[in-house]
């Protein structure tokens, strides 16, 4: 027994209903945004879409919630959204006008990025690149290259539809896309990739989307990295050692 | 929206300056617990109103937080602080309130937290009025420590001093209320070391 525990036992300490409505309540307050002077608060209605939910979307466990302060515009001062999924290697929000923006904050997880983007009723194929390593003498750090080219690959919609469909924002990291899925043929389907390198080396790439014809996936097409007759290899001063290539599967 | 429960709050708090929603991320986590500081501190016509305000000053200034801190408790708490402070006269009434209503506990339990509700129900209101009568500041130390159960580096976080000031306040705290309630000012070593 101490002063602290014995002071914690003074605490008051409301019961666990009223505990959540009034916690809900305090939910809707801070969704609403500051209240003006003189303005007065009243107690809301409790809402069941404010319940905080569990959720899966190929990533770990996740909450399911809604709107931030309404009183705030979205960063692009967009008028609402309907959804936002957030992990550490992405984003995908979908605005209230059906428009999908994804933000990457690092190439990874591209099972529950394609399967989030089918849950926003963008028919994606989303595939991760499968790298080769290569040692560079010039900086002595691993260069990642594509081990295969999936982009020459696949029946692609019509450049103009390719426009209405994607912009991009930013194509390094973080990178912005932004798709209009109205704005895609029946029939067709997105396709993203990205080259998830290993630790410790550059050379990190993020295809644009493409709209393909039809969601057959594009095969995976090696790319040769045999040098022309009379050129060194990429990264290789005249005379220095060979660097090494350690292909691997993605 | 769905949040990687694996973000620190520091994480969402610096993505939210660029996707605001993100903070209600942060509201979520940590609402409850700030909820039950406010309530026993002003009780429950102000609990959720200031709670909200609490939560709507830190989203205003998200841009200033710390992000060495992974856990946004002591920045909130620290926030509270100064919206509860916005309400001195209702916590001292509140305080008033509490000398004279301290619950009973379940005759049967023979824990140590039965003896330290015995204590607290024999000392309760002097106790209580030691705490009213503290200096503001001293007494926002003590409330977080017993009663948002910060730790002392949390606490010096929410305080924005250091952990050895906030072992030298608290200490000096001890030595008053110990003058005030003589011998049966509950202290002992430990805590006096923790």
């Amino acid at each position: 027994m101490n002063d602290i525990s014995t002071l914690r036992e003074l605490r008051p300490v409301p019961p666990p209903a009223e505990l959540e409505a009034m916690r809900m309540a305090a939910r809707q307050r801070f969704a609403a945004g500051p209240k003006r002077a003189g303005q007065r608060w009243r107690r809301p209605v409790l809402a069941g879409g404010l319940t905080t939910a569990a959720a899966a979307a190929g990533v770990a466990a996740a909450l399911l919630l809604t709107s931030g302060p309404g009183a705030v515009p979205g960063p692009q001062g967009t008028a609402g959204h309907r959804r936002t999924v957030v992990t550490t290697a992405w984003t995908v929000r979908e605005d209230a006008d059906g428009t999908v923006r994804i933000t990457l904050q690092e190439y990874s997880d591209p099972a529950g990025l394609q399967q989030t983007l089918r849950a926003d009723g963008v028919n994606a194929i989303v595939r991760a690149i499968p790298y080769t390593l290569q040692t560079s003498v010039n900086i002595n750090k691993p260069i990642v290259r594509p081990a295969c080219n999936y982009v020459t690959i696949g029946d692609r919609e019509p450049l103009s539809v390719q426009g209405a469909v994607v912009t991009v924002g930013r194509q390094a990291l973080p990178a912005l896309f932004v798709i209009h899925p109205d704005a895609m043929p029946a029939g067709s389907a997105l396709f993203l990739a990205f080259m998830a390198s290993p630790p410790n080396a550059t050379g990190n790439i993020a295809v644009k989307p493409v709209v393909l014809s039809n969601d057959t996936v594009p095969a995976c097409v090696p790319v040769t990295t045999k040098p022309a007759p009379g050129t060194p290899p990429l990264g290789r001063k005249a005379g220095g050692p060979v660097p090494s290539a350690l292909p691997r599967a993605a | 929206m769905i949040i990687d429960t694996r973000a620190s709050d520091a994480d969402l708090i610096v993505r939210s300056l660029a996707e605001p929603d993100l903070f209600t991320a942060v509201f979520d986590r940590h609402s409850g617990e700030i909820l039950r500081y406010v309530y026993a501190r002003l009780g429950p016509d102000l609990a959720e109103d200031v709670t909200a305000e609490t939560f709507l000053a830190a989203f205003r200034c998200r841009n200033t937080y710390n992000d060495a801190w992974p856990d946004a408790r002591p920045w909130l708490y620290g926030i509270a602080m100064r919206q509860i402070s916005r309400h001195r006269r209702v916590e001292a009434r509140r305080l008033r309130l509490l000398l004279s209503a301290l619950p009973d506990g379940p005759a049967e339990d023979h824990s140590d937290r039965a003896a330290e509700r015995v204590t607290a129900q024999r000392l309760g209101p002097r106790l209580a009025a030691a705490v009213a009568a503290l200096p503001r500041q001293d007494r926002e130390l003590l409330l977080l420590v017993a009663w948002a159960e910060l730790s002392y580096a949390e606490a010096a976080a929410a305080l924005s001093t250091t952990i050895g000031a906030v072992k030298a306040r608290l200490h000096r705290i001890r030595v008053r209320m110990r003058a005030e309630l003589g011998g049966d000012y509950p202290v002992n070593e430990e805590n006096e070391d923790e």
